[in-house]
């Protein structure tokens, strides 16, 4: 119980000094997270320059809306980052006026895949990598959105369900979709 | 592939990151951006206070709200008494006066004075049977029993404020020669003071029980212990020094003149015609007296 309270301090505390215009804290906040959103933008939208505008947007948005918003609506900073990049994301499509999946096995603009990798796990990785990558775009919106949120950046199920709105018990059943889905788009 | 295979797959996309270049050139471009609008270092002090809000609101609601609770029932039980003490023995409040009282009373640790007011407490309660039974509309023939009831608690008021009275004094005349005899207890005291429970009555045994280390320290030897418990009766008799025959004396006045004066207190109130009782207190001053002595 006491880690809870501590970590619902810690939240508080964060959101009240942002509200305050506090610019210390928001360079933490933007530290800590920049990463974790830029990938998420980047596996959503498949281009890493328009995931490099949209990250800055996101941000930026977030700023504004802490500074003209009350926050009850974000248990977590996280939460609020993260719904304000779903939108981000759906306003981009919305400006192209598509929605087709692009690839993102494009020899222009290649996936980084980490250097500590063994020379071995590398070989073998690197193609099965690859094609989970290729296959991602082509898996439905809502279950490509779920892997990178739960496998990829590592979110629990309740900020899960807190981004989506989706009880938990019914994020659980979409992971499990999703999974067997992308498995599928694998072996054919 | 299985799906614990699978996931592994996917937890090392985890390490795809933006270009470190990228990542310093936008952080300085937004920070520049927010500081326009108006984002600055915080003050110490509102970063203090802010702290504190987050920590009410952090704290679990049914915590706090247990705390206050806790709190309230704590803070009510020691002044509440206060609140019903002027509730009179034929209201219906008084059940919650005896109760407040009663949680008063454990809420003080020193026995002496816990008893000394106890006392004060079961003479109140006398004075405002006393005075409710002086009420000619309440004494009447339609109150009949509740009079009969009244009367039968006035005589028990009186009575554990004398046994209440004698165990009182007894204990401050001890305490105080405790300062200027210190000595050891020996078991042939504790049981010789066992042995006179009987005639000594409830008072030996609390000395005994509440009171173990005070009975100490009055006991020099087991004969010298003999004759002091003796001379807390009505019994006299001469002991070695000169000044324990002070504090017997001093003890035994004490007693016998708040045994009189409960006495008196008894025959006024069994003697009062209550239709003139408005006039007519007695009994009640006679039990402020006995107030005074046991001060």
């Amino acid at each position: 119980m006491s880690s809870n309270i501590v970590k619902k301090f810690k939240n508080k505390q964060t959101l009240s000094r942002l509200k305050s215009r506090d610019k210390e804290v928001f360079t933490e906040v933007y530290d800590q997270n920049v990463t974790d959103i830029h990938r998420f933008v980047y596996f959503k939208i498949g281009s890493r320059e328009e995931a490099n505008d949209l990250t800055s947007i996101i941000f930026l948005k977030t700023w504004n809306h802490i500074q003209n918003n009350t926050l009850e609506d974000a248990k977590t900073l996280r939460a609020l980052l993260y719904k304000v990049a779903r939108n981000a994301i759906i306003d981009y499509y919305r400006e192209r006026g598509s929605h087709k999946p692009v690839s993102l096995d494009d020899e222009q603009n290649p996936v980084d895949i980490a250097a500590d990798m063994s020379q071995s796990d590398k070989i073998d990785d690197d193609q099965d990598l690859k094609r989970i990558i290729s296959k991602l775009p082509f898996l439905k919106e809502e279950y490509r959105e779920m892997i990178i949120m739960r496998f990829i950046n590592d979110l629990s199920l309740e900020e899960i369900s807190d981004i989506t709105q989706k009880s938990r018990g019914n994020v659980r059943v979409l992971l499990h979709r999703a999974l067997t889905a992308l498995k599928e788009l694998m072996e054919s | 592939m299985t799906d614990k295979d699978l996931i592994s797959k996917l937890n090392t996309l985890k390490n795809v990151s933006p270009e470190s270049s990228w990542l310093k050139s936008n952080r300085e471009l937004f920070l520049a951006q927010i500081s326009n609008s108006g984002a600055d270092k915080l003050s110490t002090g509102r970063i203090f206070f802010i702290n504190f809000k987050s920590f009410l609101k952090a704290s679990s609601q049914p915590v706090f709200a247990l705390g206050v609770f806790m709190l309230v029932l704590v803070v009510s039980s020691l002044f509440s008494h206060k609140l019903f003490s002027q509730a009179k023995p034929n209201d219906s409040l008084y059940i919650a006066r005896i109760i407040s009282e009663k949680a008063k009373l454990n809420t003080v640790l020193n026995p002496a004075e816990k008893n000394k007011l106890a006392v004060k407490f079961a003479i109140n309660h006398a004075q405002d049977i006393s005075e409710v039974l002086s009420d000619p509309a309440f004494n009447n023939e339609e109150n009949k029993d509740q009079v009969a009831k009244l009367n039968e608690s006035f005589n028990k008021e009186i009575d554990s404020v004398r046994k209440m009275v004698n165990s009182s004094v007894a204990k401050t005349t001890e305490s105080e020669e405790s300062k200027h005899n210190p000595v050891e207890m020996s078991d042939e005291a504790i049981s010789i003071a066992a042995e006179h429970k009987s005639e000594q009555g409830i008072e030996i045994k609390e000395a005994q029980l509440n009171e173990a280390p005070v009975v100490r320290a009055t006991i020099t030897a087991s004969t010298t212990v003999k004759e002091e418990v003796k001379a807390t009766t009505t019994e006299t008799e001469a002991t070695s020094t000169e000044a324990k025959v002070e504090v017997e004396l001093s003890q035994d006045d004490k007693i016998n003149e708040a045994d009189k004066i409960i006495d008196e207190a008894q025959a006024s109130f069994n003697k009062i015609d209550y239709k003139s009782s408005a006039n007519d207190s007695s009994a009640i001053d006679k039990l402020d007296e006995v107030l005074n002595i046991i001060k």
